[in-house]
C-alpha cells in the first residue's frame, strides 16, 4: 500500500517536473509565502545570464539589422537596414530546400538518437558484470574534438577508401557514395550525428531510469506485469519529463549542429546537406568575404525555431499538468 | 548487485558487442593513429595498422602533455562552476517555483541557441575589457556558457521528482531553506549532479570555438588547440592527430570510468530515503 | 554559512563582468597592446612550435630590432575571422602573417597599413606575387613565400604503362595517358575538388588553362576545362572522392601508389622524399599545350593598423627582417615553399635542382586576387567551386552549371 501512495506522488510531482511549465493555476499545496525569495537562489543564474549572454544576443540581432561590410565590421557606422537581411535569406533560393535539410536533419536524428539511446539505458539498466564499465565506455565518443570524430567519420564513409563501401563490396552491394552524391549527403552526416548523440541521450535517460524507485517495479512484478507491460505501464510514464527534456535539448543542439556537417561535406554537394546552422556559418565565417547580416540574420530564424519549439513543449506540459 | 548467473554473463556479451560497435570509429581513430601515410587511403582500406608506425605518437608525447594538463584544469573549473550556479537555481525552479521562474527557464533555453562563434565573438570583446582574455578563469567563464543551460535544466527535471514530504520533514526539523537545500537537497540529487557535471566536463573537454578565439594566444592552451600543430595550412598529419585524440581521451576516460563507478555507488546509498 | 559567503562572491563576480559588458558595448575598444617592449606576431603555421627555426628567426629579428616577440601560431581558416575580431576591438597584433587571398578582405576591411605608411621595400619582391597584396596601386604585405600547383607522377607506374611522361604535355597526351594506366588496372589522377577556396585553387590551373577568365565563368573554354574534369570521374580516370578531398586526402591517395598523377603544391616537396615509389612532376598542361598559368598560393607578412602609430617603424624592422634574403631562404627551406625573390630563387634552385620545375612554375604562376579584381574575387570563387560540385557529382551538366555559376557571381 505504502509504495502505491508513493508512486502516485511521485507520478505527480514528475509531471510538474515542466521546468518550463508556468506557475499557471496554483495547486492546492502551492500556497507558499514569500515565493519572491526564491530568487536568491536564482540570482546567480540570473546575474550570469544577462552578464554572458545578452551582449552576444544583442551583438547577433544588430549584425541581423544592419548593412554590414567587412569595412564597416571593423571600422562601425553601418547603416540601419531593417528586414532586408533576412528579406536577402528568405528570398534567396537555397531557402527552402536548406529548411528542409534541416527539418530533416532535426527529425531523423532525433528520432534515431533518442530510440537508440532509451534502448541502451533500459539494457544497461539491467545490472549485469561489466554494464557499468561499458556504460561508460560509450561515452568516450564525447571526449574527441569533433575535428576528430567528423573526421573519422568522412574516413568512413570515403567513396573509394572508405571501410564502409569496403564492407558492402564484401556482400555484394555496389558502393554508395556517401559523401559526394546529393542523394546521399544527408543521410550521411546525419548517420554521424546520430552516433555523436546516443551518449548524450542515454546517461540522461539512464539517470532518469535510475529516479524511479524499485519498489514500483515490485510491486508490478507482484501483479505479473511482463517486461513490455512494466516498460509502458510505469518506465515510460514515469520517464516522461525526462524523456521532455532529453527530446527538447536534443531538439536544441541538433538545430545549432555545424561543425559535424561543415567537416563532412561542407553543406555539399551543391548544398545537398546543407542546414541554416551550417549556411550561417558560411556567411559569416566559412568565406575569404564574410557577410555578417544575412549569416546572422539566419542564426536568429534559428532562435526563433527553438523559440516554437520551446513553446510548444510549454503547452504540451501545462496539458500533462492540468490532466 | 546482481549475482552473476549465466544469464548476466549473456547480457554482458551482448553490452560488449553493442558497446563495441558504438566504439568502432573510435577504433578506427586508433587505427588510423598507427597509420604510415602512404597506407591511409589504401583501398581496400587495412582493418589492422600492419606495417603501422609510431611517428604519431612521438610526435605527440613531445608535445602534448602541457595541453592536456591545461584542459584538465579548465574541464574541472567548469564542472564547479557549472554545479554551483545552476543547482540552487534548479533547486529554486521546481520547488519554490517562485514568480517569473518559467520566464527564466525558457530565456535558458533560448539562450543556448546563440550559436558558439557569436557567442565567442561576444565574449572577445568582455574578456579585452576585463582583461582576462588568454587565461585560465577566462576560459572557464565561456566554457560554462556551455553547460549552465543545461545544468539548471536537468536539475529542475530531476529536483522536481524529490518528494516533497522529505522537504517538509526538514523545515518541520527547525532548518531554513538553505540548509534544506545543502543537506537535503544536494545530497539526495548525486545523480543529477553527477549528470550535469560529466556534460559540463566533456563540453569544456572537446570545446574548440572558446579556446581557440579567446585561449588562443596564451599560455594556456586546451588539447583540442594542440591539435593544431598538426594541421599546417597546407598539410595536416593525420597520424599526429589521432595520436593526440587518443592520448587525450584515455586519463579522460578513466576518469569516465571512475566517476560512474561513483555514481552508481552514491545512487545505491542514496536511495534509501528513510 | 560557508554557501551564503560563496554565492555572494559569485554574484559579485558577475556584477564585475556585468559591469564590464555594459562598459564595452559603448567603448568597443583599448589600446592595443601596452607593453611597448613586446610586439605581437599572428602566424598561420600551428604545426611550429616554440623550438622551431621559424619561432627562433621571429626571435632574434625581434633581439635586433630591441623588442620581444610574442608569438601565436593560428589555425588558417580561424586566423581571417581572428584578424577581422581583432581589428574590431582595436586589438590587432603589430605583425600579421595571412594566406594571400585574405589580404584584399583585411584591406577592404581597413585593418592594414600600406607601404606607404609603413615604409616596407618590396621592390625585390616577384610582380606576379606580389599582386595578390596589391588594389588600387596600393601594396598592402610582402609575400614571405609562394606555392602553385603541378602534377606529381609515380614514375615506376607510368613505367609499367608505356606512358612517357615529357609525351604529356596538352589536355589530350594527358587523357591519353590516363587511359593506359586505367587499361593497367590501376588509378589515373588524383585531385581535390572539394566545395571550399581549396577547391577552386585545384581548378584554376585548368580553367586558366583552357584559356578561360575569372571575369566571365560560362565561356565555351570554362566549360571545356569543368567538362574535362566531369569526364574524368564519368570515365573512371579519377576517383568520385575528389569531390570531397582536400589536398592533403589527394596526396595521401597518390602517396598508395595507385594513382598515376596527382595535382598537388609545392609544399609536398618533404612528403615526397618518403613516397615508396619513384616520382617526378611536370608543369599542369594548358588545354592546347604548353603549361598552364597555376595560381598562386603562400602567405603574405603585413602589418595592421595600430592606434599607436608609433609602432609601425620597429614593425617594419620585423618585417624586413624576416624578408631579407637570408631569412627568406631559411623560411622557404622549412615550408617547402618558393621565394619571392629572384635571387634567393636562384640559390634554391641551386641547392636543391629539383626545385627548378617548381621556380619556374611559380614565375609563370598568377594571382587569386590580381587582375585587380580584389575583393570581388570571393564571389567569383564560391560560385566556381560550387559549379564544380554540381558538375562532378552530376547534379548539373558543366554548361549549366557555369551558367548559374556566373549568374550567382555577377548579381550578388
Amino acid at each position: 500500500m505504502r509504495a502505491t501512495t508513493e508512486t502516485s506522488t511521485a507520478v505527480r510531482d514528475q509531471g510538474g517536473a515542466a521546468s518550463t511549465a508556468p506557475p499557471g493555476p496554483p495547486p492546492s499545496r502551492a500556497r507558499r509565502p514569500n515565493r519572491w525569495w526564491a530568487w536568491g537562489f536564482l540570482a546567480p543564474v540570473t546575474i550570469y545570464l544577462a552578464a554572458f549572454y545578452a551582449y552576444p544576443l544583442y551583438r547577433n540581432v544588430e549584425l541581423s539589422l544592419r548593412e554590414y561590410t567587412v569595412r564597416s565590421f571593423v571600422q562601425g557606422g553601418a547603416p540601419f537596414a531593417g528586414l532586408d537581411n533576412y528579406r536577402t535569406v528568405l528570398t534567396d533560393p537555397a531557402f527552402w530546400p536548406t529548411l528542409t535539410h534541416t527539418v530533416v536533419f532535426t527529425a531523423a536524428s532525433l528520432a534515431f538518437q533518442f530510440t537508440i539511446g532509451m534502448a541502451l539505458a533500459l539494457f544497461f539498466h539491467q545490472h549485469f558484470p561489466l554494464s557499468r564499465t561499458l556504460r561508460a565506455l560509450i561515452l568516450v565518443p564525447w571526449l574527441l574534438p569533433l575535428i576528430v570524430s567528423a573526421s573519422t567519420w568522412s574516413w568512413l564513409l570515403n567513396s573509394d577508401s572508405g571501410l564502409v563501401n569496403a564492407a558492402l563490396g564484401v556482400v555484394g552491394i555496389d558502393p554508395v557514395n556517401w559523401l559526394t552524391s546529393p542523394g546521399w549527403s544527408l543521410t550521411s552526416v546525419v548517420i554521424a550525428n546520430v552516433w555523436i548523440g546516443i551518449p548524450f541521450n542515454l546517461v540522461v535517460l539512464y539517470s532518469g531510469l535510475q529516479a524511479i524507485p524499485a519498489e514500483m517495479y515490485e510491486a508490478s512484478a507482484l501483479d505479473g506485469a511482463t517486461g513490455w507491460q512494466r516498460f509502458w505501464g510505469i518506465t515510460f510514464p514515469l520517464l516522461r519529463p525526462v524523456s521532455a527534456i532529453t527530446l527538447l535539448l536534443g531538439l536544441i543542439y541538433t538545430l545549432k549542429v555545424f561543425d559535424i556537417i561543415w567537416i563532412m561535406t561542407r553543406g555539399g554537394p551543391t548544398g545537398s546537406s546543407a542546414t541554416l546552422a551550417t549556411w550561417s556559418y558560411r556567411l559569416g565565417f566559412g568565406n575569404l568575404l564574410p557577410e555578417f547580416g544575412p549569416g546572422a540574420a539566419i542564426g536568429n530564424l534559428l532562435i526563433v525555431l527553438a523559440l516554437i519549439a520551446g513553446l510548444v513543449y510549454i503547452r504540451i506540459e501545462r496539458r500533462q499538468q492540468l490532466r | 548487485m546482481t549475482t552473476s548467473t549465466p544469464r548476466a554473463w549473456w547480457k554482458t556479451g551482448v553490452g560488449l558487442v553493442l558497446t563495441g560497435l558504438m566504439l568502432f570509429p573510435v577504433y578506427w581513430m586508433i587505427n588510423v593513429s598507427f597509420t604510415r601515410d602512404q597506407d591511409m587511403r589504401a583501398s581496400p582500406p587495412h582493418l589492422f595498422p600492419t606495417n603501422g608506425t609510431l611517428d604519431g605518437y612521438r610526435a605527440v608525447l613531445d608535445q602534448q602533455l602541457p595541453y592536456l594538463g591545461t584542459s584538465f584544469l579548465v574541464g574541472l573549473g567548469t564542472v564547479a562552476l557549472t554545479v554551483a550556479l545552476a543547482a540552487p537555481a534548479g533547486y529554486a525552479l521546481a520547488k519554490l517555483r517562485p514568480p517569473g521562474g518559467p520566464a527564466l527557464s525558457f530565456v535558458l533555453l533560448i539562450a543556448q541557441m546563440i550559436p558558439g562563434i557569436i557567442m565567442a565573438m561576444g565574449f572577445y570583446a568582455i574578456f579585452l575589457t576585463l582583461g582576462v582574455l588568454n587565461t585560465l578563469p577566462g576560459l572557464i567563464l565561456a566554457d560554462t556558457t556551455l553547460a549552465v543551460p543545461f545544468g539548471v535544466l536537468i536539475f529542475t527535471a530531476f529536483m522536481s521528482g524529490i518528494p516533497d514530504e522529505l522537504l517538509q520533514a526538514a523545515v518541520v526539523d527547525g532548518a531554513g531553506r538553505l540548509r534544506t537545500f545543502w543537506s537535503v537537497v544536494l545530497p539526495v540529487s548525486r545523480n543529477s549532479i553527477v549528470t550535469v557535471s560529466l556534460f559540463a566536463f566533456l563540453w569544456s573537454w572537446s570545446d574548440f570555438i572558446f579556446a581557440s578565439t579567446l585561449a588562443g594566444g596564451g599560455d594556456h592552451q586546451p588539447i583540442t588547440l594542440g591539435i593544431y600543430h598538426y594541421i599546417g595550412n597546407n598539410n595536416q598529419q593525420w597520424n599526429a592527430i589521432m595520436a593526440t585524440a587518443v592520448v587525450a581521451s584515455i586519463p579522460a576516460a578513466v576518469l569516465l570510468i571512475l566517476a560512474q563507478r561513483y555514481v552508481s555507488m552514491g545512487v545505491t546509498a542514496g536511495a534509501v530515503k528513510d | 554559512m560557508t554557501g551564503l559567503n560563496r554565492r555572494r562572491r559569485l554574484a559579485a563576480v558577475a556584477v564585475i563582468a556585468l559591469a564590464a559588458v555594459t562598459g564595452s558595448a559603448c567603448s568597443s575598444s583599448t589600446d592595443g597592446p601596452s607593453d611597448g617592449g613586446a610586439y605581437l606576431v599572428w602566424d598561420p603555421y600551428p604545426q611550429f612550435a616554440d623550438d622551431s627555426e621559424w619561432v627562433a628567426l621571429l626571435k632574434k629579428c625581434g633581439t635586433s630590432a630591441g623588442v620581444t616577440v610574442e608569438r601565436t601560431g593560428y589555425d588558417t581558416t580561424d586566423l581571417t575571422n581572428k584578424a577581422l575580431l581583432a581589428a574590431q576591438q582595436g586589438n590587432s597584433p603589430d605583425v600579421l602573417i595571412v594566406d594571400n587571398p585574405v589580404i584584399s578582405t583585411l584591406a577592404e576591411a581597413g585593418a592594414l597599413t600600406t607601404t606607404d605608411d609603413n615604409k616596407l621595400d618590396v621592390s625585390a619582391m616577384e610582380k606576379n606575387l606580389l599582386g595578390a597584396g596589391q588594389s588600387d596601386g596600393k601594396t598592402y604585405g610582402v609575400p614571405i613565400g609562394a606555392n602553385t600547383l603541378a602534377l606529381y607522377y609515380n614514375k615506376d607506374l607510368l613505367t609499367a604503362a608505356g606512358v612517357d611522361p615529357a609525351t604529356v604535355t596538352d589536355w589530350t597526351s594527358l587523357t591519353a595517358a590516363l587511359t593506359k594506366v586505367k587499361a593497367k588496372g590501376k588509378k589515373g589522377i588524383t585531385f581535390s575538388a572539394i566545395g571550399t577556396e581549396e577547391g577552386s585553387f585545384q581548378f584554376l590551373p585548368w580553367f586558366w588553362g583552357s584559356g578561360a577568365q575569372l571575369t566571365s565563368l560560362d565561356s565555351p573554354q570554362a566549360v571545356s576545362a569543368l567538362t574535362l574534369w566531369t569526364d574524368w570521374l564519368k570515365q573512371g580516370h579519377a576517383p568520385n572522392s575528389v569531390i570531397n578531398n582536400t589536398q592533403t586526402t589527394s596526396w595521401q591517395e597518390f602517396a598508395t601508389g595507385d594513382y598515376a598523377f596527382a595535382e598537388n603544391g609545392t609544399w609536398q616537396l618533404a612528403n615526397a622524399e618518403k613516397l615508396p615509389f619513384a616520382y617526378g612532376t611536370i608543369p599542369v598542361p594548358a588545354s592546347a599545350g604548353g603549361p598552364a598559368p597555376a595560381p598562386t598560393g603562400g602567405e603574405f607578412v603585413s602589418i595592421p593598423v595600430q592606434k599607436n602609430t608609433g609602432r609601425y617603424q620597429t614593425s617594419q624592422q620585423l618585417v624586413a627582417c624576416l624578408t631579407n634574403a637570408d631569412n627568406l631562404l631559411t623560411t622557404d627551406t622549412t615550408l617547402s615553399y618558393v621565394a619571392p625573390v629572384a635571387a634567393v630563387q636562384e640559390r634554391q634552385a641551386t641547392a636543391d635542382p629539383k626545385l627548378k620545375v617548381w621556380v619556374e612554375a611559380v614565375r609563370a604562376a598568377k594571382g587569386r586576387t590580381g587582375d585587380n579584381l580584389g575583393t570581388k574575387y570571393p564571389k567569383i570563387s564560391e560560385s566556381l567551386w560550387t559549379a564544380v560540385q554540381a558538375a562532378l557529382s552530376g547534379g548539373k551538366s558543366p554548361q549549366e552549371a557555369l551558367t548559374a555559376a556566373q549568374t550567382a557571381a555577377s548579381t550578388r
